[in-house]
């Protein structure tokens, strides 16, 4: 769902917010430079971690608005010659969403299926691309069962296809390497809050040659090169920045340790308690994202016992709504199942303890819960929960 | 007596225009080509064979301006005093010389320049057929190109006021 701020990201941000309070934008005095200075050099911090070039990236309010802009942006432009769109059904809110506003504007969109591991099947794709497909987008990794998509691949087959290809990659910038050049990326959408940078700033990375053109959603002054304009929040700007920065440099000792802790997690739990469904591929996945299913016991229950802990079952976009998580249902989860699943977030400033607590805490809930559960009372006997027929009364 | 000071020639046809605003005289297709004798932009060559060009306003209306292939498309349509802006006076600074053409492809079109994209990019309005007339350079094989002026520039005023050329 988030992440706290990195301390030495603070420390970055501070002097922004009090001293060094210019606008960015203003050309004719030291206030507007020292912060423009600042903000340019968050921009090539940004650009470096995705290898990119600072030129192509434009800051936002975050990974909805750079999806908003990515779709909708490049579809509008276009619009004269491509009216088609395609993306996948595990796909994040703000995506599905924009797709649906732009299938109420004329546009076709294809929403591709995904395979039981969460894994989007290449030719599937191949054969929805049609002539007048303006983008596909794909998210790089899912935030709800933490699958990694095959970008490279996808990137390649669009790009011998002619077609933009977006990726949302809110989830997994800055846990794992990602270059946009060998993966063919056009369009990348990127969130300040997952990797430990302040809420409220994002970026959109929008490649230059060969030039992705679209269609701003928000009109102004044409700051960031016209695509988004507004004045960019420098305090923000430089946040994103240094996290960019620091993600970079942690990357592969924080990937070691939250593969170990997830793992060590994960053992533990499915050696305790059996009936337990971890969803999605565990081979290319980001390992800091695990959903699990736990048969036989009541969803919300299970996440009110466990109150203690920060947990969640769907996103927290959808955490308000009373159906299950659409992106258990696409990987084919059995509805009771999709209703007791729980996601565990474990990131940079996870311990071990934390990770021990929370599984104990799990465990005894579970049992606990399923001692009252006359359907796990059933399942011991040996009943197939799916024969039997239920009767209103 | 004060005498009547014109400004020098300047490369970039501002003699022109100054010059016609003393002389008040209305510029006609007729006269278009004496003047580009007098213009002196280094951007024009002299003597090269007609190219004509059709440009559409913003009402839609349109009108026929004839140049000389190695002219400057953007001076050719100030020359007409067609209603478009050249803010940077043809220095790729700005994009407010932006017009829409209708066979962006044709071989006889200089190719678009990474600069000239990075400008355009600023640019309101901006369609996959967008190009700075500035950056055109007519040749013989333009003859009878149709160039559309986008609904505003950059620098748009919500009263229509329209800059004049510099």
């Amino acid at each position: 769902a988030t992440t706290p701020l990195d301390p030495r990201v603070l420390d970055a941000m501070l002097p922004y917010c009090t001293g060094l309070f210019g606008n960015p934008h203003s050309r004719s005095h030291a206030y507007g430079w020292e912060t423009e200075t600042a903000v340019e050099k968050a921009r090539a911090q940004v650009a470096q971690l995705i290898g990119a070039d600072p030129k192509e990236i434009v800051f936002t309010s975050g990974a909805t608005e750079s999806n908003n802009i990515a779709i909708k942006g490049v579809a509008r432009f276009y619009k004269s010659r491509k009216r088609h769109l395609i993306t996948s059904q595990t796909e994040h809110k703000c995506v599905l969403d924009s797709c649906r506003a732009l299938e109420s504007e004329g546009f076709e969109v294809t929403y591709l299926p995904v395979k039981p591991s969460g894994l989007l099947d290449l030719a599937s794709l191949e054969s929805a691309i049609r002539p007048d497909t303006a983008l596909v987008s794909v998210m790089t990794v899912n935030n709800e069962i933490g699958v990694r998509q095959p970008v490279e691949k996808i990137g390649a087959l669009c790009r011998s296809r002619g077609v933009f290809f977006h990726t949302d990659a809110a989830q997994a910038v800055g846990k794992m390497p990602i270059d946009v050049n060998a993966a063919c990326i056009d369009l990348m959408s990127i969130s300040g809050h997952k990797l430990y940078g302040p809420k409220g700033v994002g970026a959109i990375y929008v490649r230059r040659r060969p030039r992705v053109r679209l269609e701003p959603l928000q009109s102004g002054g044409g700051q960031e090169r016209g695509m988004r304009s507004g004045t960019v929040p420098s305090f923000l700007a430089v946040g994103l920045g240094a996290a960019c920065q620091l993600a970079g440099q942690e990357m592969a000792f924080d990937a070691e340790r939250v593969d170990r802790l997830s793992q060590r997690l994960i053992d533990r739990i499915v050696s305790q308690l059996s009936h337990v469904v971890v969803n999605g591929d565990r081979d290319s996945c980001y390992p800091g994202c695990v959903n699990l299913s736990f048969a036989c016991v009541e969803g919300e229950s299970l996440l009110m016992a466990l109150k203690d802990v920060a947990l969640s079952s769907g996103s927290a976009c959808t955490s308000a709504s009373l159906e299950p998580s659409y992106v258990l249902r696409a990987i084919g989860a059995d509805e009771d199942l999709a209703h007791s699943s729980i996601r565990f977030g474990i990131g940079r400033f996870t311990t071990e303890a934390e990770v021990d607590y929370t599984v104990d805490l799990c465990v005894r809930q579970v049992r606990r819960l399923r001692e009252l559960s006359p359907l796990w009372e059933m399942v011991q006997e040996g009943v197939d929960l799916k024969s039997i027929q239920w009767t209103q009364h | 007596l004060p005498r009547l000071l014109l400004p020098a020639a300047a490369p970039s046809g501002c003699f022109c225009n100054s010059h016609r605003a003393l002389v008040r005289r209305p510029v006609a297709a007729a006269t278009a080509a004496a003047y580009s004798s007098s213009s002196t932009a280094a951007a024009d060559a002299p003597a090269g064979p007609p190219v004509s060009v059709t440009v559409i306003d913003k009402s839609g209306k349109e009108h026929q301006v004839s140049g000389q292939s190695g002219e400057n498309l953007l001076r050719l349509l100030q020359r007409y005093e067609l209603p478009v802006e050249g803010a940077c006076e043809a220095s790729l600074a700005c994009c407010t010389c932006h017009v829409y053409v209708d066979a962006p492809d044709s071989a006889d079109l200089s190719s678009v320049t990474e600069a000239e994209e990075d400008m355009l990019d600023m640019a309101p309005f901006l369609r996959e057929n967008s190009r700075l007339s500035c950056q055109i350079v007519l040749a013989a094989g333009l003859d009878g190109m149709r160039v559309t002026l986008p609904q505003a520039t950059r620098n748009f005023y919500v009263d229509g006021h329209v800059p004049k050329p510099h």
